[in-house]
């Protein structure tokens, strides 16, 4: 146990100190969150990463927009998205948007899953540590709001020309934007206070 | 007032769990998650200039290329992401121009700039405006992955307009280089550590 702590933006040395519930500790030389209360509400952050689940399936395997002219439909969502620009070159851009919008989201909330439901029977998930600083290096790279932003855009865009409609998967992605971003909350950095679960 | 800084007393933070340690000379894992703790990020400057150099190329021809080839039965046209604002502007959507204009053009310029400014800054171990580059890093880290958004709403349109003969719609090379620049420079804000701000001579906090 260190009894000093460093702020992650600037290096300023703190006294570790006891957090109550929902305190957090701010710099005082840049502002940052230097500490916040270690703790999570195993339960409900769980609650949370089933419902993220569920909801990045019905994005998925539901139309997020649709249009339909003279018999002929078409239909967008993520996975739709990624594979028009399944060409040559561009496939590129496909990686892109696949590690981004499907991928990042989805392996994150598999992992949280997984860490929890050992949390939750007070044990270390196996791969605990792996887990955690993968957790970290995905979290820049996970960026399903801005595919909600851009399906937003796509309408106003079409709609002037064409029948566009939106299907069930675009209320999925709006729920699962708002819940990744609550899940979002609980830190990472305070799930390694689950470590000492299953060691004593 | 100088407040002690965790360097001074040799310690330091995992960047990725938290854990404070003694750092030393020889390299040091992480008791906690097994990574490699540094006092700081190595190369740091090097790196995080590297990927802005390689942003800023990769932004010529992602503005020049074509981003998108649309073919209806007026006729077919290849657009650019600026061609793009143009068309949203004179159909009278300028809120939506102004969306795609900040998400595809300021905030890259945004970042270049701030990037740029940064890296000047910490070389010459400036203490100036300190408090203020902090929080501009914060913002460069938190604006960076919205430029995707011209990315997906090409994606989107180019897999909805796929109605044969009425219209239809591909993806053009521009796109792969405006990816490019979106990847460069989350790379340039993710290879920079921000402690450098508040390295060199301990100003005014």
């Amino acid at each position: 146990m260190s009894q000093i702590n460093a702020c992650r933006e600037c290096d300023t040395a703190y006294a570790d100190v006891e957090l109550a519930r929902d305190e957090l500790a701010r710099c005082r030389a840049c502002h940052a969150v230097v500490a916040r209360h270690a703790h999570t509400d195993v339960d409900k952050a769980l609650a949370i990463a089933i419902a993220c689940l569920i909801l990045f399936f019905i994005a998925n395997l539901t139309p997020v927009l649709g249009i339909e002219v003279a018999g002929t439909r078409t239909e967008a969502n993520i996975w739709e998205a990624v594979l028009s620009m399944d060409n040559g070159w561009i496939a590129l851009s496909a990686g892109v948007l696949a590690v981004t919008m499907l991928l990042a989201p989805f392996i994150q909330v598999v992992l949280v899953i997984w860490l929890l439901t050992f949390a939750r029977f007070s044990r270390r998930a196996p791969g605990f540590a792996h887990i955690l600083a993968l957790l970290h290096v995905l979290r820049p790279w996970s960026m399903t709001e801005v595919f909600l932003l851009g399906a937003l855009v796509a309408i106003v865009k079409l709609s002037s020309f064409l029948p566009i409609s939106t299907g069930p998967g675009v209320w999925a992605l709006g729920a699962l934007t708002v819940l990744l971003a609550v899940l979002g909350r609980f830190e990472p950095s305070s799930w390694w206070a689950l470590e000492r679960l299953g060691e004593t | 007032m100088a407040l002690p800084r965790a360097i001074d007393l040799g310690l330091t933070k995992c960047r990725v769990c938290g854990l404070v340690a003694a750092a030393g000379p020889d390299e040091v894992h992480c008791a906690r998650c097994n990574h490699l703790v540094t006092v700081r990020m190595p190369a740091s400057a090097e790196k995080t200039l590297a990927w802005l150099i390689t942003g800023i190329i990769l932004y010529f021809p992602a503005n020049i290329l074509p981003v998108m080839h649309t073919s209806t039965v007026t006729g077919h046209e290849d657009s650019t992401i600026i061609g793009g604002i143009i068309e949203f502007l004179r159909s009278g959507s300028w809120d939506i121009a102004a969306l795609i204009f900040i998400a595809s053009v300021a905030v890259p310029v945004t970042k270049f700039l701030a990037i740029g400014l940064l890296l000047w800054t910490v070389r010459r171990r400036s203490v100036w405006a300190r408090h203020e580059r902090a929080k501009l890093y914060k913002v460069v880290e938190f604006i960076g992955y919205w430029s995707m958004l011209d990315v997906v709403v090409v994606a989107i349109t180019c897999s909805l307009l796929q109605l044969k003969t009425l219209a239809s719609a591909e993806p053009r090379l521009g796109i792969v280089f405006f990816c490019g620049v979106v990847v460069s420079t989350m790379m340039a804000a993710l290879s920079f550590d921000p402690r450098l701000i508040w390295d060199g001579p301990a100003g005014a906090t």
